[in-house]
């Protein structure tokens, strides 16, 4: 805790610091579980399965402005986004604070919550390692998904990416955080989830609901964290106003995750942990 | 393991169940919110089917209502999963790492009825329903087949359960030679939803891998397809077959994991 108390520049310094460290640690654990660690990203290979059904829908023609290769480049994608901007920090922090293993982190000079942020980022070119054989089978199945996006795409396509995964991050931890109040918070995060899969479009692009409903749920949390960057890089959506509500809900995220870390650390050690 | 009487055997069952029961049952906020989450997860399933139906009439020779039953049979397919299978199972896998197991494995019960009956998560009967509901929902769209259809339709149905049953068995079994695959259950559940739709969507080498495999294809289209009278009555029997093989198998590489465990004190 000593990190929080101290003043916002050195703070950043201390982290700047030890984070090579902490990087390398948390990578060599993941090499350390790497069959657990494969196991975990391929069980994200839904939107494959979604992939299929898309896919037999429109072997008669187009469905919605998507014919097959236009599935396939957006399921391909998605599955991209998805694992870039993932995260285990909702399965931590539930854990963490339910088995009272919070207490020794917070001991720790650096904060539970950053700490996370590093390791999670350590998983990184792990989980892009993983990437590789998932969209390479897919692009060998269907070769014309391959495209090279413009420039200015990539550059709009990487700052939206980045603004998911802290969004996505965020969230999480958000959701990990209730554990502080609730002793078992993941059934929210499955009620979160389920939603989550319909309105970001992780089951279906979501050009494919009825109208109306494409424009509210392009406004909404779920949307930001994986939807947006797929239809920027694709380019089936404004850019600006992409981007605009991925800052926005970035902001409302961390303003109430700062809060309830706040409010759930007083609590947490009210219970004498 | 001491052999016992069929009926002992299901006295036991009977009051393992009862205990589970009432101790999920405390817990009734928790309880309330799996509601919603059952409710959801339902919808999440549903929902891509009636979005791609608005647009396209037949889909690999499936329409909404032959979709749907194929929908329907896979929620309770799942409650299956999500209420027995994976709870009990799942917890051998945390036993073995953390020594627990041996306390089931010192009752003078079968190892097998013990470590797959003690708990139940009663949040399942959520999606129970509401798999009933949706198969119920599509049936009186198609109109209710004669007792033949429904006959070999529950057979597969039951088969196909008793199949993966024995593939999570087996998978379980892993644990006892590499502690730590806790996660080889979320593989295992990631590839059986691909059961969710009919397996005529997938291309030919993964339809055979859903049928055979990892059967799920047994669990939803094959019921449906029965229901709707358009599969061959030989295939009942090879998976009936399939299954009592799983089973056997399965009940085989336990006996041989459980003689091969050193347990966590020895």
């Amino acid at each position: 805790m000593r990190a929080l108390q101290a003043d916002g520049w050195s703070r950043l310094t201390h982290v700047a610091r030890a984070w090579p460290t902490i990087q390398q640690i948390a990578f060599s654990g993941m090499v350390a579980y790497r069959a657990e660690m494969i196991i975990w990203v391929l069980s994200a290979t839904l939107p494959l399965v979604m992939l299929s059904l898309w896919n037999s829908a429109a072997s008669g023609g187009p469905v919605g402005g998507y014919d097959q290769v236009d599935f396939a480049r957006y399921f391909a994608v998605n599955l991209i986004v998805r694992q870039l901007t993932g995260s285990w920090i909702v399965w931590e922090l539930n854990w963490n604070i339910r088995k009272g293993e919070l207490s020794p982190r917070l001991l720790r000079p650096m904060h539970p919550l950053v700490f996370n942020l590093c390791e999670t980022l350590a998983a990184l070119p792990f989980r892009a390692g993983i990437l590789f054989p998932l969209v390479g089978a897919l692009a060998a199945w269907r070769p014309e998904l391959l495209f090279m996006p413009s420039g200015e795409a990539l550059a709009a396509f990487s700052l939206s990416l980045l603004l998911s995964f802290v969004l996505a991050w965020l969230i999480q931890a958000i959701f990990g955080m209730l554990a502080f109040w609730f002793d078992q918070s993941m059934g929210f995060w499955s009620a979160w989830f389920a939603l989550w899969s319909l309105a970001a479009g992780y089951f279906v692009p979501l050009d494919l609901f009825p109208e109306g409903w494409v424009d509210f749920f392009r406004c909404l949390p779920f949307y930001a964290t994986l939807g947006a960057p797929i239809d920027i890089l694709l380019g089936r959506s404004a850019v600006g106003a992409n981007l605009a509500f991925q800052a926005g809900w970035t902001l409302v995220a961390g303003g109430l995750a700062t809060a309830m870390w706040r409010a759930g650390i007083r609590r947490y050690g009210a219970v004498g942990a | 393991m001491s052999r016992k009487l069929g009926a002992f055997r299901l006295e036991v069952v009977a009051a393992l169940v009862r205990v589970s029961l009432l101790t999920a049952m405390q817990y009734r906020a928790s309880f309330l919110a799996e509601f919603v989450v059952g409710l959801l997860s339902a919808f999440g399933v549903a929902v891509p089917l009636f979005l791609v139906y608005a647009r396209v009439p037949v889909i690999a020779g499936w329409n909404l209502d032959g979709a749907l039953l194929v929908t329907g049979f896979f929620l309770l397919y799942n409650a299956f999963v999500a209420g027995l299978v994976e709870p009990n199972l799942g917890a051998v896998v945390d036993g073995v790492r953390s020594g627990e197991l041996d306390y089931l494995l010192v009752r003078p019960v079968d190892a097998q009825l013990v470590i797959s009956m003690r708990k139940v998560a009663p949040a399942a009967v959520w999606e129970l329903f509401a798999g009933l509901g949706v198969v119920g929902v599509a049936l009186s769209r198609v109109g209710v087949p004669g007792p033949g259809p429904v006959f070999v339709a529950v057979v597969l149905f039951v088969a196909g359960l008793v199949a993966t049953y024995g593939l999570w068995l087996l998978v379980i079994c892993t644990s006892f030679w590499f502690v730590r695959v806790d996660n080889l259950r979320y593989l295992l559940g990631a590839i059986t939803d691909a059961g969710r739709w009919p397996v005529s969507v997938y291309g030919r080498g993964l339809r055979l891998i859903l049928t055979t495999v990892i059967p799920v294809a047994l669990v939803s289209s094959y019921p449906a397809m029965a229901l709707l009278e358009r599969l061959d009555t030989d295939l009942a029997f090879g998976a009936v077959a399939t299954a009592l093989a799983s089973l056997a198998l399965s009940r085989w590489v336990l006996f041989r994991a459980l003689r091969n465990y050193a347990s966590a004190s020895s």
